[in-house]
């Protein structure tokens, strides 16, 4: 689990008393939740907001979360359900205003991969995620990440179970280029 | 594409490790549970009202939808109970059957209204407005795939 060291905050007057605590609380849980909501947003910006509302949900309910030892499964479900309930709430106003004709090429990087540092890698692939259109990467996340199985992928997005498996292999293939670039075996199947 | 290709792609996305948060959001967290913190109650979310205030409002939320149906259903004209039974209804809610004259003059006068205007003109300021709507919502759109989503490609491009 990561955690922010390097981050400060002012603690105002008017803070209430627990709030060292459940300072402590977020940094502990911070990365996984902004994680969780920038992979499936596609958008940081969003991702952002959305671990606010995520962390504001935990000080509500903070008496229960403190000493749950489930707090991080709380945090990433609550952080999963509110990033669907982004893209679902704007699904049909994305789709007027910005259907695309074609999908974003996945950018792969000229020189080696294996010269490129964990960091970089890491980048790579976080940057073909978020190129991917959303009905290919959400499933793609919820099913590689989240540990969702096809069926419940199917009941939460509201969508067919052969749709699924669809997308997620065609993210797969969109994915291929830069996973290929790192030397997976298999890859070129 | 194969079992052994989606156990590989699977092991590969889970070794990429978590997102650094962005530093700003411990702070936009806190600030805003301070700026919730400050609000009087009865702006807060419902939840988080007193309890005597959240039962007064539960008990004058069903009072007023139970004195609305009473008033609007049973008695109103064409109702299961217009006539002898608004009448009677009328002597232990005296309100009522002035409610429902107000209703009555106010739909007489719609009606009135409604009359009044050639119908000619009702469809015209209609098909005006669905045009008009049309026309701004397909403006909106065309600004913002040529403004917002080519800017948005262009600095996708750059980075």
């Amino acid at each position: 689990m990561g955690s922010n060291e390097h981050t400060t905050v002012q603690t105002p007057s008017t803070e209430p008393s627990s709030s060292s605590e459940f300072t402590t609380f977020m940094r502990a849980y911070q990365d996984m939740v902004f994680s969780t909501a920038a992979r499936l947003a596609g958008n940081d910006v969003q991702a952002q907001d959305i671990a606010q509302d995520v962390f504001i949900k935990a000080y509500e309910n903070f008496e229960h979360l403190r000493m749950s030892p489930a707090a991080g499964g709380w945090l990433k479900t609550v952080a999963t359900n509110l990033s669907l309930n982004y893209l679902t709430r704007y699904r049909k106003r994305w789709r007027f205003f910005s259907e695309q004709s074609s999908v974003p090429e996945v950018p792969v990087p000229d020189e080696s991969v294996e010269d490129l540092g964990a960091n970089e890698r890491r980048a790579l692939i976080e940057e073909a995620l978020r190129r991917l259109p959303p009905q290919q990467r959400v499933p793609l996340v919820l099913y590689h990440f989240e540990d969702y199985s096809y069926q419940q992928i199917a009941q939460r997005l509201e969508v067919s179970l052969a749709k699924v498996k669809t997308d997620i292999a065609r993210g797969r293939a969109a994915l291929l280029p830069v996973l290929k670039s790192q030397g997976i075996e298999g890859a070129g199947e | 594409m194969s079992d052994a290709l989606e156990t590989e792609v699977s092991r590969a996305l889970r070794e990429v490790p978590l997102r650094r948060a962005p530093s700003s959001l411990e702070s936009r967290v806190i600030a805003e549970i301070i700026r919730r913190e400050a609000l009087p109650w009865w702006r807060q979310s419902f939840t988080r009202w007193p309890r005597p205030a959240r039962a007064v409002f539960a008990v004058a939320c069903g009072s007023l939808a139970a004195a609305l149906l009473m008033a609007s259903w049973p008695f109103a004209p064409g109702g299961a109970l217009a006539g002898a039974g608004a009448r009677s209804a009328g002597l232990w809610l005296p309100w009522a059957r002035s409610a429902l004259t107000l209703v009555d003059v106010a739909r007489e006068l719609d009606a009135a209204l409604v009359r009044a205007i050639p119908l000619d003109w009702l469809y015209g300021v209609l098909a005006a407005g669905t045009l008009l709507y049309a026309a701004l919502f397909g403006l909106g759109a065309a600004a913002y795939r040529t403004l917002y989503l080519n800017l948005s490609s262009a600095g996708d491009s750059r980075s």
